[in-house]
């Protein structure tokens, strides 16, 4: 890095003294690239977040039920759009950032790239894909840099919505439920707790950008200790619905007070991650297809802009 | 490739009457009106929300306390012509969602000089401002109020997008902790 040392040396000490860096401050070049990776992704995990719950809403099994699904489907599609708009706070365009969703160049969490096959999956999403979002989520609401850490105040208060729905769903399933509603859910669990552990990203041992993320406070707590905490809250809970998680090495451990799992398939990670999921074409090929036909709308709304204004108008 | 960028258009949200607007976030429209109705569905789809206003974003002027130790005469040769400009200001470090919000209006000749007024005037706190935003008032388009009811109102009777809507969803505890 080279970066003026005196510059450098007063930015870190405001980011020790707990203030944020704003537009217009000064910030070292790979403090800005690092953001710009990050909220970038995250925005595009937002947005292609809503394709895996947004299948169902046509088949939600009730009215309460879809108004919650489309609300919570709608939340995501504006969580997407905070975050490019923060994103462009540092210099980049909405536009490039589509840009590279669209083409298939930009990278956005694996977890979306596993298909729905019942509607408890939809359940399962909230309690524990939004779960696990929120645990990173909540620690990023902390970060240095303010459009960031606003985005994340405001999407967090919204998340906590999407994690209750769901729970409460796998709540009312696994104690009011049909043997055939808990056989549902009991496979919905199967195919996504590994899927969900893999969402806090690699090991700490593996994780290259770790170390000047949390030297700049832009994270806070590694992705091991994150994974852990939302194990050891969340285990005790799937559990006491009578519920099986797939993992045979599952074990309390009662002198560290963890909750232990067995081995992570990373290869499997880095599959999903390189574009060699389950979903990966679709759910590219269905932003694709939402973009195209939404063009007649830009269009519409473009020309509308342009329109000679009427006398009285 | 895309179509998409359309300018950016700052958008300030009110969220009670008697309250200043604060600055929420950014949208893309072609014009203020759709600017308006993006900011609706991007930053009111909860309650509560009784007005906004759109500002075009490159008619916003802004200046951090970074920016001002390092160039003090940040206004010298900026004069144009006199006109209002409303002032945002940012003035704390507490994690919360505020960013900017309403201050204040004054009638200078540039927005920097607008600014260099609301420093030397003690009715916009000057010592406690992080950030100032100056912006033409012929610039912000504001909500009709006549569609408050059709456009914000709404947001009030959809208590299923609140969290605090679901109660006893944990099999292990009483209740689940509120949100951290
Ligand atoms: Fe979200
Ligand atoms: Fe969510």
């Amino acid at each position: 890095m080279n970066e003026d040392p005196a510059k450098l040396a007063a930015f870190e000490a405001r980011i020790a003294r707990g203030e944020k860096i704003e537009p217009g401050d000064w910030m070292p070049a790979e403090y800005r690239r690092q953001l710009i990776r990050m909220i970038s992704q995250h925005a595009h995990s937002e947005i292609v977040g809503m394709l895996p719950e947004g299948t169902w809403i046509p088949h939600a099994p009730n009215l309460r039920r879809k108004m919650v699904l489309m609300a919570k489907v709608q939340d995501e599609a504006g969580h997407g759009q905070y975050l490019y708009h923060a994103a462009e706070t540092l210099g980049i365009t909405r536009e490039e950032m589509i840009d590279a969703l669209l083409s298939g160049k930009a990278k956005y969490s694996s977890i979306f790239n596993y298909p729905t096959l019942s509607w408890p999956d939809v359940a399962w999403i909230g309690w524990l894909v939004d779960g696990a979002a929120i645990k990173n989520q909540t620690m990023l609401a902390q970060c240095s840099y303010g459009p960031y850490s606003r985005a994340m105040v405001r999407i967090c208060a919204e998340e906590t919505f999407h994690y209750k729905q769901g729970k409460e769903m796998i709540v009312q399933y696994m104690t009011q439920g049909t043997p055939r509603q808990k056989a549902l859910v009991q496979d919905g669990l199967n195919r996504w707790w590994w899927p969900t552990l893999m969402m806090f990203g690699p090991h700490d041992s593996d994780s290259p950008n770790s170390a000047v993320l949390m030297r700049w406070g832009i994270k806070t707590k590694s992705n091991d200790a994150l994974r852990q905490e939302f194990i050891n809250e969340e285990v005790p809970e799937v559990l006491a619905l009578g519920l099986t998680i797939p993992d045979p090495d599952l074990r309390f451990n009662a002198e560290t007070g963890n909750w232990e799992i067995g081995p992570i398939d990373w290869d499997e990670f880095w599959r999903v991650v390189k574009g060699n999921g389950p979903m990966n074409a679709e759910r590219l090929a269905a932003r694709q297809k939402a973009h195209e036909d939404g063009r007649w709308v830009r269009e519409a709304v473009a020309a509308y802009a342009k329109r000679t204004p009427e006398i009285g108008d | 490739m895309t179509d998409t960028q359309w300018p950016r258009y700052e958008v300030f949200k009110q969220d009670l009457p008697g309250q200043p607007h604060k600055a929420v976030g950014s949208v893309h429209a072609p014009d203020a009106e759709m600017a308006l109705l993006n900011a609706r569905d991007v930053f009111a789809r909860r309650p509560q929300v009784v007005s906004m206003w759109v500002a075009p974003a490159s008619a916003v002027f802004s200046l951090t306390a970074e920016e001002l130790a390092a160039n003090p005469e940040f206004w010298q040769g900026t004069a144009v012509s006199p006109q209002p400009y409303a002032l945002f200001a940012k003035r704390s470090q507490r994690r919360s969602m505020t960013f900017v919000e309403y201050a204040g209006e004054v009638v200078a000749e540039s927005a920097q000089l607008a600014i260099k007024q609301a420093l030397e005037d003690g009715r916009f706190q000057p010592e406690t401002a992080i950030v100032w935003w100056a912006v033409p008032l012929s610039a912000i388009s504001g909500s009709d109020p006549q569609d408050v009811d059709s456009y914000y109102a709404p947001a009030t009777a959809k208590t299923y997008r609140q969290q605090s809507y679901y109660g006893f969803v944990s099999p292990t505890r009483k209740s689940v902790k509120r949100e951290p």
